[in-house]
Order: structure tokens, then sequence, then C-alpha cells
């Protein structure tokens, strides 16, 4: 059956012609206390749905929607180990990079919780050798300086947890840097190299197939500049000065990394789910091992939420569904990211990967086009700076738009340092006023039909508040883990495959036999006359240069 | 005269000692029940040489006597030798002896407590009864401390009171035989001062190792251009020696001070970067021997002689000697260690560690090594059996932490050799 025609899906659809042009001012003024019955709490987070566009009838279709689609089914499978990522006919295992070493759990006949821990355990000792001073580079000095050379779901995860958790910051990371490169131009890791010594600089290199050219790329730039800066033989700058992280244990030889720096991936993690992994040895180098342990802790605790709660109650799913609502059925076609917390800045471009490319899909598992709308446009910002920037859209645009608050409760309580504590609570109010004003407008301010037009906020912009107790790697954990599997539930009401992302692929094989006419190879390039005009203009341009 | 001597340290027993033998009444104060002095100092004090005699001799005469708090809180006057760590011992001991005292006391502080503390302590202290709190700059230094107090070129008193200043010209008297400057200012400028030589002395020590390591990438002797350097009277031959880094418990402790008052106040990295990159210095005889094996030390069997600090003191404190232990160790190599006089406290550090091996002689350290390390110049260091030792290591390679050796008969003798800047 089609999702378009479940009962449930129906119901909402009627529920939402004859509710959904209702005001959140009214919805407000309807309940006294839509706070308690629109929020749940796990663990050290807290989620406030009150200020979305539903009332509790919503709330109980919305579960019988995901009733209907056979959710339950769809968790067990996941976490089982069931080949959920149909299209590549894998598992989709990331719930159990998080699972503690007492645990059971196989696949194909291989215990795979062993050998998670068992990286574990390599990144254990990688990590201390590296806070103790005793990695050292060919010259024999210690290892100061981290390149996390990756892109993707090898670059956004480490990234936004290694700025995330900067607090965290053990002891043995202190007189650390750790730098992250991605882009396939070259500007960032050309801007690095020049001020890094290469006696002490260690470079990690992240790809799950270790065929991503932009990876490889980047990897063979900072290759020759060791080569022409040390002296070194290949053989000591390969021991000594990389380590590769990838499921292809043949390709990371083949490049030249030896067996002990090597740590392994599997193929059933996506990339953009592997921050868990031996990929997130940036973040274990930032905040120790414990810290790392922590953080699979705390998505552990979201995994066995979101697999043994009642739909009502579980947070991925509330949070999951709400967004159905406003995407299906109140067509809203945007949803903004908005952390009110300067350590978060990375959230939004990590989401965005999350989100859109999981869920950035037109066709059903079965192979269908569909005929409803799926992932929504992603992006965000810093909220105090996007107040300054594209909040007036959100506010007195012609866009609906759904978004996200993310917010520590507590932040420099022990640092003695007044100052700082009043400008987090200068933020938490700026937090709080913005979802306010969105939601109601400017009725929250008296004489508000007195304004001139241009004065007036229509409000009803729906907004969920995540409030976390404080940032620590167990609330970052709990907090990734929830959107994940917020993903996940919407992946399944759609019925696509949120594992996949074949709609990357086209664009690099293109890429690839581009590279011969912009070398001047071949013949005349016949491609459509935009792409066989730049390309004339490009090599031109570089005609006049040489 | 009658003195309190406060601390543990190696400067408090050697005053003491000092000062009891020029005809002083000593109480040398004891929280513990140990009442023989000898025990009392450990094992790394009482290898001080000379110490063992001066002060064994000093106790039976009864000149100096270990006493406990209660009776040293009767004296007038109070020498403070203690860890620089203890200031606030300091505190308490003055602040009691100040509770209790209805006239005079005299404070002596010669700690490391860093810029100010004389003052600090002298405000416990009521200045009406003549109680007073003076500086004093101690020079003493571990393997010729005896030398060092008997016979100093120049001392410096931090006072700015006259009777105490008077006091301590005559304590010191009996000492100025060889004495070519006295030098007498108000405390803050005497640490200050004594804050500004040890600066000095390790900025002449890191500079002449940031000139060897440069003359090694230069190809150039940095003995020769070391030699006509010192040459030049503007500059002197002293703490011109390149090396391994320095180590020990005072000094760099000292300079910790003098960084963190830079940075503090002028956010002046000069003397943290001095600290720094001595640090770096004390592992460059790994970093040889690393490069030397093409960064691979697994498995391998590295011989180390001389693990003290300095030759004539047995102590550990910020020895180069532990940075490469814990670097070969790391990398999974043996290390057979060799110290005429630290190698109880090699083997203490050590215990838990079956990679690290302490040997009694210095030849059997070189059985089937894969190296000789040298990290400190012990006498019996400089001039080896080196047939013998080429008999005993698997590999005959030396990495000279001191520059003890010549190139040229080492090499002629089939050692592959690396100095320090040569």
């Amino acid at each position: 059956m089609g999702l378009t025609d479940r009962k449930a899906w129906k119901n909402l659809r009627e529920h939402a012609v004859n509710t959904g042009s209702r005001h959140l001012a009214q919805l407000f003024a309807a309940e006294d206390d839509r706070f308690a019955a629109f929020s749940l709490r796990e663990g050290s987070l807290l989620l406030d749905y009150s200020k979305q566009r539903i009332d509790r009838e919503t709330l109980t279709m919305l579960c019988q929607l995901a009733r209907e689609c056979e959710l339950d089914a769809w968790i067990e499978k996941m976490f089982s180990g069931e080949r959920v990522n149909s299209s590549e006919n894998r598992a989709a295992l990331h719930t159990a990079l998080r699972l503690p070493p007492d645990s059971q759990l196989s696949v194909d006949g291989t215990d795979i919780v062993s050998d998670i821990h068992h990286t574990l355990a390599r990144m254990q000792q990688i990590v201390e050798r590296v806070h103790a001073g005793q990695w050292r580079g060919y010259s024999g000095l210690p290892v100061d300086t981290i390149v996390n050379i990756g892109v993707g779901g090898s670059d956004l995860g480490p990234f936004m947890a290694s700025k995330a958790l900067t607090d965290a910051r053990v002891e043995g990371a202190r007189k650390l840097e750790i730098i992250f490169v991605s882009t396939m131009d070259g500007s960032q890791i050309a801007e690095r190299l020049g001020n890094l010594n290469p006696a002490t600089t260690l470079f990690i290199i992240s790809s799950k197939s270790f065929t991503t050219i932009d990876t490889l790329s980047n990897a063979n730039t900072a290759l020759h500049w060791l080569r022409h800066a040390s002296g070194a033989e290949d053989e000591v700058l390969f021991r000594r000065h990389f380590i590769g992280i990838s499921a292809d244990n043949e390709r990371m030889a083949s490049w030249g990394i030896p067996p002990n720096s090597r740590l392994a991936l599997w193929d059933w993690i996506g990339g953009r789910y592997s921050m868990w992994s031996a990929i997130g040895l940036p973040i274990a180098l930032e905040i120790g091992m414990e810290g790392f342990r922590q953080l699979l802790a705390g998505a552990h605790q979201m995994d066995r939420h979101f697999r043994h709660t009642p739909f009502e109650q579980n947070l991925p799913v509330m949070l999951a569904m709400v967004g159905i609502w406003n995407i299906n059925f109140l067509n809203i076609r945007a949803h903004a990211i908005l952390p009110y917390d300067g350590r978060l800045s990375h959230l939004p471009s990590y989401l965005e990967q999350l989100e859109m490319e999981s869920n950035g899909k037109s066709v059903s598992r079965d192979g269908n086009d569909i005929d409803y709308n799926t992932c929504p446009i992603l992006w965000g910002e810093i909220g105090p700076n996007a107040q300054h920037a594209f909040y007036q859209l959100l506010h007195q645009g012609t866009e609906s738009v759904m978004c996200d608050f993310v917010v520590p409760a507590r932040r420099y309580h022990d640092s003695g340092n007044a100052d700082l504590q009043q400008q987090h609570k200068l933020t938490l109010a700026n937090c709080l006023a913005q979802s306010r004003i969105l939601a109601l407008g400017d009725t929250v301010i008296d004489d508000d039909d007195t304004a001139p037009y241009f004065k007036r906020y229509k409000g009803n912009q729906p907004s969920t508040t995540i409030l976390l107790d404080e940032l620590t790697p167990h609330s970052i954990g709990q907090l990734i883990a929830l959107y994940e599997h917020k993903v996940f539930v919407q992946s399944v009401i759609w019925n696509i495959n949120p594992f996949d992302q074949w709609g990357v692929e086209l664009g690099k094989q293109m890429a690839t036999t581009l590279m011969d006419p912009l070398s001047r190879i071949g013949v005349d390039p016949d491609f459509d006359s935009s792409t066989d005009g730049l390309l004339r203009s490009i090599l031109q341009h570089q005609e006049q240069d040489s | 005269m009658k003195i309190a001597v406060w601390g543990k340290e190696l400067t408090a027993w050697v005053t003491a000692g000092a000062l009891a033998k020029t005809g002083n009444d000593i109480s040398f104060v004891n929280s513990s029940h140990i009442d023989d002095p000898l025990t009392l100092m450990g094992s790394s004090i009482r290898n001080e040489p000379g110490l063992r005699d001066l002060i064994v001799s000093e106790h039976q005469q009864k000149r100096l006597r270990l006493v406990q708090t209660r009776t040293a809180l009767g004296i007038q006057a109070h020498i403070l030798s203690m860890n620089s760590s203890e200031f606030e011992l300091a505190r308490d001991i003055v602040t009691r002896l100040a509770s209790k005292a209805e006239g005079p006391l005299l404070i002596i502080n010669q700690s490391h407590f860093g810029f100010g503390a004389t003052d600090r302590l002298q405000a416990l202290l009521d200045r009406r009864k003549k109680q007073v709190a003076v500086y004093f700059a101690e020079n003493i230094s571990e393997g010729e401390a005896l030398d060092r107090i008997f016979n100093p070129r120049s001392l410096i008193i931090g006072s700015d009171d006259e009777a105490a200043t008077l006091t301590l010209r005559s304590l010191f008297k009996p000492f100025s035989a060889r004495l070519e400057n006295l030098f007498v200012m108000n405390p803050r400028e005497a640490e200050f001062t004594k804050l500004a030589i040890i600066g000095m002395l390790a900025l002449r020590i890191g500079y002449i190792n940031e000139l060897a390591n440069l003359s090694e990438q230069l190809d150039v002797d940095i003995d020769v251009v070391r030699r006509s350097l010192g040459a030049d009277s503007r500059i002197g031959r002293h703490h011109l020696t390149p090396g391994c880094g320095f180590g020990g418990n005072n000094f760099p402790q000292t300079l910790n001070s003098l960084a963190q008052l830079l940075a503090k106040n002028n956010k002046s990295t000069l003397m943290q970067t001095v600290l720094d990159e001595n640090e770096k210095q004390k592992e460059l005889p790994f970093r040889k021997l690393w490069q030397h094996y093409k960064a691979d030390l697994h498995d391998r069997k590295i011989a180390i002689w001389g693990a003290s600090f300095k030759p004539g003191s047995a102590s550990l404190d910020a020895a180069p000697s532990v940075r490469v232990i814990d670097a070969l160790v790391a990398q999974q190599a043996e290390v057979r260690v060799h110290d005429p006089e630290a190698h109880e406290n090699v083997q203490h550090l050590y215990r838990d560690n079956p990679q690290v091996k302490v040997i009694k002689a210095k030849y059997d350290a070189l059985k089937n090594v894969d190296a000789l390390v040298v990290l400190t110049e012990w006498p019996e260091y400089w001039s080896p059996d080196f047939e013998l030792m080429l008999k005993q290591m698997k590999s005959p390679v030396i990495i000279d932490g001191r520059n003890i050796y010549e190139r040229e008969q080492i090499e002629a003798l089939g050692f592959s050799y690396y100095g320090i800047g040569k």
C-alpha cells in the first residue's frame, strides 16, 4: 500500500485541513500546559515540541501512522543487523558501535562486538601514545599536530564533535593542535602546511573506501610535503606520519600505510553514521578515550530509549513525526538548525549531511517514484549570529520554516567568571525570546496592533527546543543519536532507504571524464554548449598564463 | 649563635653543617621520630661529597642537634631552607613564631619561594619588636655543595634592617676567604637578583645548545665555535658547553618562577622558551638513536651510562636520563642503565618496569647492546676501555650526550659516533 493510501495518512490530511490554519497563539490559549503535554526528557536531554503546530489528536494520528508503517519492525530490523540498506545489500549498524563490550551481535556469523572493541582498544593505544608525547615523527620529536584528512562523513562528524567538546579536552591534548582538512581544491591543506612542522605532524587519512579523490589528493600533497621537508625514507614517513582509517585494508596497504597504523571500518557503517568508529579518532585525541567512551555511552542510552520506549514517549519518534506533520501536512519545506552555543558551530553542517544525504530521495524502497515530499532543505548557523542574518526571513518572510533550537542549560558554572556566566544568560534569553516570538508573533507584546505594518510579526513558525543539561561527551552522544534515529524514523514513514547516496556518484564519474579535456587530451570536447563554452573559456585563460 | 634550621633539602643540611662547624649552636628541626641525622637525610643527600662526615662530626660535637618543632619555636634566629613548594608551611612557621615571641626574631629565608616571598613573611612579623625577615641568596649546587658554602666568591644579602644585616655579615664572615663581592640590598632586589643570575645561566646553556643543534645541520663543529666564543672577554667560557639539557631540583624550579614572573607581568615567553627547548634537548640523544635506527627501536637493547642529572649527584630530578629512558621504553626497547651513584634511584623509579635493568658494572651494561648513550659525564666514563666496549656491544654505536669523546678517535676504532653539535 502506498503511503498516501494509508488510513492514518488520510486522517492526518483531513485533520490538517480542519486544524492546520490554527495559529500557535490559539493553541497555547486553548491548552494551559502545553509544555507538560508536549515535552519529553531522556537522560540529560529535554525535547520541547510544544511550540509545534500540533494538538493531542495530531500526535495520536502521527503515532498511528508510524504503527501502520511498521516502524516497530523496522527499528528491530536495523538494530538486529538486517540488511536495511537494501540498494547496497548491507546492514546499517552504527548502533552496534555503541554497544557495551559484554553485548552480543553477529553479522554473517562474525561477532562484531569483539571486532568493534578490538578497534577501540587500538584507538586507545594510539591516543595514549600521542598524549604521552611518545608518538614520534621521523626526527624523533613527539607529534604535536594532527591533521585529519577526510571529507563528508570522515570530516563533518569528527569536526563537529571536536569543536563541540573543546571544554572536555584532556590534559594530554592541551599542547596538541588538531586540524581538519577536507576541500578538494587544496586551499586548506596548502594554507596549513605552510605553518606546520613536518617533523611533528601526524596525518590521519580517513576514507571508508580509500578511493575518495578529495581525500587522496590531499593525502598525496601531504606525503610529498613530508618527503620534500624530511629527506626521510618513505617507509619511515608512512610508519610514523600516517594513520589510515578505512574499510578497505588492501587499498590502505597499497597506498603505503603499514599494518600497525591501519584502523578498521566495516561496510555496515555509513560514512555519515561513522563518527562512533575509528573515524572518531580526532575526537578521542581531543577528549581522551574515556571521554570518547562517554560519547558512545550517551548514544547507547539514546539507542536503548529509541528501541524500547513507546512511540508517544519516544524522543526520536516524536522529533521525526512532528517533522512529518510539518513537511507532509503543513507543507513546510525548510528546516533551520539553530544552536545557541558557539561550540556547536558545526552542528548545522553535520545535520545537513545527515538529513539531506540520508533522506534526500524521491524513489521508494520498492523502486517507485513517490508522490509526497521527503527531506526538506536544511540549513543553519549559530543562533545569535543568525539573528543578524537570516532571522529576518523567519520573522517576516513568506516561507514557513521549522526551527530546531539547541542550547545547554548550564555553561561556565564552574569557571568562576561572572562575565562569561552573564553572557550565557544573555544567550539563553535570546534563545527563549526567538522561539517565543517565532511561535506567537507580536501578540506577546501589549498594544501589538498599533504598530505599523512593517513592524508586525505574524508568528506561527513552529519550532522544537532541545535543551541539554550541559554540553558533555555524553550529552553530545545522546543528541547526535537522537537525530540519527529521527532520520531513520522519517525514512520508514517515507518508505525510502536512508543509508545509500547514489545521488553523489554520477558527478564523480562526470568529473573524471572532464579531466582529459581540461588537460587538452583527446578530441575537442562535445558535452553540452554550456559545458563546452566554459571549458573553452578556461583553456583560453590558462593559455594566457603560460 | 643559636639558630634553628628548617627544611629537608640539601641546602638545609649544608647550611646547618657549615654554620655548626664555625661554632654556632644549630637546632635542625625534625618533625619525625628519627634521631639519627644520616637516616633523616636520605640517600641522595647523604651522597653529597663530604657532607656525611661534616654532619656526623658536628652531631657528635653536639653543635648540631636534631630538635622537635616545639623546642625550635623558642629560638630567636631561624633559617628557612625549604622546598619551593612549601611556602604555606613557611608562613605557618613564621606565624607561630610571631605569636609566641614577645621580643626580637630573625628569619633568614633562603628558600626559592619566588619573588616577594620574604616581604610576605615580614608582613607576619612585628617590626616594632625587632622581628625581621631577610633573604639570603644561597648558591649551593649539588656535587659541590661544601665548596660553594665554605668558599663563596660572592654573597647577596636581601635586608632592609641594619641590625639583621650586621648579624648576617658576621654569620658568614668565616666563609669570606675567597669572597670578592658582598652585596646588600632589599629583599625584593635580592630575590630578583637570584632569579636574574639563574636566568642568565640558563640563557647561556640554552643558547649554546641552540647553536650546537644548528651547527650540526650546517656541518660545523660546535667545539671550534665554542672555544673562540668563550675566548672573547665580554663572554667568557662558563656555562657554554653544549649537552643534552640541564636538570636538578632548584635550578629548574627557580627558572620556572622567573618564567612565570615574565609571562604574568610582561607576556614574555623568553624564559619559558628556554625551559621548553631544554626539555626537548633532554631527548636529543634519543632522537639521534631514533634516526640512526630509522625510526624503529622496537626490541633494541640500549645501554645508558649516567642517569643522575649531573656528576657528583645521585639525584634524578629533572634528569635527561628519565626522559630518554621513558622514550626508549615507549618504543619497546630494552634499557640497561649504569650510574655510579644513582643506580638505587633508577632501580626504584623503574621498579615496575621489566624493560629497564640497572647494571652495576659499566662494561656489563654494554653486553649485546645496539648502542651506548652517555648522559652524565661521570669521570669514570671519560677514558674507558674502548677495545673492551667493542667486544661487548652488538653494534658499536655511541651517542655522546655530553661531548666527552673525540670523534676522530672513536670512529677510528670502528664506532659510529654522534655528539651534540658535532
